[in-house]
């Protein structure tokens, strides 16, 4: 099989791993080689359905001895089985990086004879693409869940960010749909990656030529909706991998359905709405401050679909609102609907100046429609003070067309992060 | 309100930062000062401050050294080679060295949105082409890539691909402006073509680029197609030279 029918097949079967982040690490051009990497990420294309690519996203082989029952690669399917060598990996990756076409390598790949032997070939591709070419664009690894520390703590010297995939989100689904992995060889290699960074950056603290290991961190990637767990439990154990384990990401990747085995439900089509809110409410642990116990309950356990889990939260809590623009705190701020981020940042540094009046808010570029109803500039409302939750719900709902119809298609917030 | 005084200066980089420097010496209030290109009709109306490289030069060093967000800001406005901004300029420069890098935050000052918003769509192409040019490989071995940017961004860029892909020859060729730069032997050097023939392509040039363009079409996700999503993100102007998107 020539290289081009071999990309055919061990790209289409990457696609659907939703990270494609290239952020994160700061890695210098090698003095005699090509490549560097960008604090903030490149995105080098948008695909078809809308997703930036940033890595070359290919899988080693696609020739898997595992059956999970979600995934099109499981043994028991009849699919067309393709490896690539190790030179053909480190040529595609070099020929696209020299015309500009991507930021780096994603590897991963299918358990073929086994963890160790799958987990050692990738290892082989990343070395020689760091010490024989000299390559010093970005790199994620995959690791195969069971494969040797030795081998984990040899791919962290070479990439910039590792990752195992957590894959479903709770043990005993784990056991039904991926029998032959287990809790244990996911969390392992996890905690093990958790302390390597750590140690790699005091031990860099004291000399700066130690090696780095996994400059961009570690994430990890879950299925929604090929198991029954519902949001909160999805939410809590996110908010567990960032404050225990330290991961970067986590990325949702709703359940397109490969298969019609009958361990997995029936679905009419992906749960993208579902994977959309996942990724907004996982946004507001990262970066707004709120827990997973705030966004949702054992009585709330699933996401609003109508609002973004801000919002939802919001018009739960009247009595926090309104705020007021010009005295509040950036968290504060940040629990108004409709601010973000960058409209926070820039109300603190225009409030510097002066006041900020209503006509400010819209020259400093925050967007009013639905952060009007829970906001005052100087004491004066931008709405009618009298409304209550259920007037602002309906209000948003139907009011000026304010809430934008929930995109069909999945949106990558986090693609900076 | 007072009259505003108006000064005229040549139309040059050069000569807008050094006019500058002298409203900013001899006006007692610069934000009521108007500034604006001569442009030689008969009539008019303002006092002419001639070009002082030297001035110019010491302006934006002073701005580096006390602002230096702010004096990437300017950097960034100048890429945009807008017109008619001058008294926006002038005023965003004196506010400058009044509040440092702050500034940046009073978008509520007219002056201020206007070169901080123009600044930031520079910024934004520059960012957006490091990730969008599309180099080929010529027969000689060097790499070419074409582009026509809103945005006079080619040094920046190159100096993006400096340090990125300094092992191989490289040309970027910036079509509508007819400007190049050419990297070769560890030096960058820039310069204007008058005529632009397309050189050969190297053998292996076309099976690599179909790589590329099967790679493009397998990684997408077939059920969750989106041309709008895809279109906002990657604006059609700039498919021209995009190597997936030929025969689009
Ligand atoms: S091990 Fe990976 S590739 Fe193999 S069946 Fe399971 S999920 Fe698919």
């Amino acid at each position: 099989m020539d290289t081009l029918a071999k990309l055919q097949i061990l790209s289409g079967a990457a696609r659907y791993d939703a990270s494609c982040a290239s952020s994160g690490s700061k890695r210098e051009a090698p003095s005699s080689g090509t490549g560097n990497t960008s604090q903030s990420g490149i995105c080098h294309s948008w695909s078809d359905d809308g997703r930036c690519i940033s890595l070359l996203k290919i899988l080693l082989s696609n020739d898997c001895r595992y059956d999970c029952a979600y995934c099109v690669n499981r043994s028991t399917n009849a699919v067309e089985r393709a490896s690539f060598t190790a030179r053909e990996v480190v040529d595609l990756t070099l020929d696209f990086y020299r015309r500009n076409y991507i930021e780096g390598l994603f590897l991963s790949s299918a358990v073929m004879q086994s963890p160790d032997v799958t987990m050692e070939r990738m290892v082989r591709v990343v070395e020689s693409l760091r010490t024989e070419e000299h390559f010093g664009g970005y790199i994620h690894l995959k690791i195969i869940p069971g494969c040797s520390s030795e081998l984990v703590r040899k791919a962290g010297l070479y990439a910039d960010r590792i990752s195992v995939n957590i894959e479903l989100p709770s043990q005993v689904s784990l056991q039904r749909l991926a029998p032959q992995k287990h809790k244990d060889s996911i969390l392992e290699p996890m905690a093990l990656i958790g302390r390597e960074i750590h140690s790699s950056l005091v031990e860099r603290k004291a000399d700066r030529r130690a090696p780095r290991f996994a400059p961009a961190g570690q994430s990890t990637q879950m299925i929604i909706g090929a198991s029954p767990e519902n949001d909160f439990q999805i939410l809590r154990l996110s908010q567990g991998l960032y404050k225990k384990m330290n991961l970067k990401r986590v990325y949702y990747s709703a359940y397109v359905p490969v298969s019609a085995d009958n361990r997995l439900p029936v679905l009419a089509a992906p749960p993208l709405l579902r994977e959309h809110r996942l990724y907004q409410a996982d946004w507001l642990l990262r970066f707004y401050g709120f827990s997973a116990e705030e966004i949702l309950s054992d009585d709330l356990p699933n996401l609003d679909e109508t609002f973004d889990p801000k919002t939802a939260w919001a018009l739960r809590h009247p009595e926090f609102f309104p705020v007021e623009i010009n005295r509040a705190d950036y968290l504060t701020l940040l629990r108004v609907p409709g601010i973000g981020v960058t409209s926070a940042k820039r109300i603190i540094a225009a409030r510097r100046f002066s006041a900020i009046t209503p006509e400010g808010m819209k020259k400093i570029g925050v967007v009013m429609k639905r952060a009007k109803y829970f906001i005052t500039s100087s004491g004066r409302g931008f709405e009618r003070a009298d409304r209550t939750p259920a007037l602002i719900r309906q209000q948003l709902l139907l009011g000026d067309g304010i809430v934008a119809p929930p995109p069909r298609q999945l949106v990558f917030p986090g693609l900076y992060a | 309100m007072r009259a505003m005084n108006r000064y005229l200066y040549d139309g040059t980089a050069d000569g807008l930062l050094s006019a500058i420097a002298w409203i900013l010496e001899e006006e007692p209030d610069p934000l009521l000062v108007a500034l604006s290109e001569r442009e030689d009709t008969l009539f008019e109306d303002g006092f002419f401050i001639g070009t002082d490289a030297t001035q110019a030069e010491s302006l934006f060093f002073r701005l580096r050294k006390q602002a230096p967000d702010a004096a990437h800001t300017i950097y960034s406005f100048m890429l945009a080679e807008k017109e008619g901004m001058e008294t926006s300029l002038l005023h965003y420069i004196s506010l400058v060295f009044k509040h440092g890098d702050k500034v940046n935050g009073y978008l509520t000052h007219s002056a201020v949105l206007d070169i901080v918003s123009i600044a930031k769509k520079a910024g934004r192409e520059l960012h957006r082409m490091k990730g969008l040019l599309r180099f080929e490989k010529l027969r000689d071995g060097a790499y070419l890539a074409k582009m026509e940017p809103d945005h006079n961004i080619i040094h920046p860029l190159a100096y993006h691909f400096r340090t990125r892909l300094r092992a191989q020859h490289w040309f970027l060729y910036d079509v509508k402006r007819r400007t190049a730069a050419r990297w070769s032997n560890g030096s960058l050097q820039f310069g204007t073509i008058e005529q632009f023939t397309t050189p050969a392509l190297s053998d292996d040039e076309k099976k690599v680029q179909a790589m590329w363009q099967t790679f493009f079409k397998t990684i997408a996700i077939p059920d969750r197609k989106n041309a709008r999503l895809q279109k906002s993100n990657m604006p059609m102007k700039y498919w021209k030279y995009l190597t997936e998107k030929q025969g689009e």
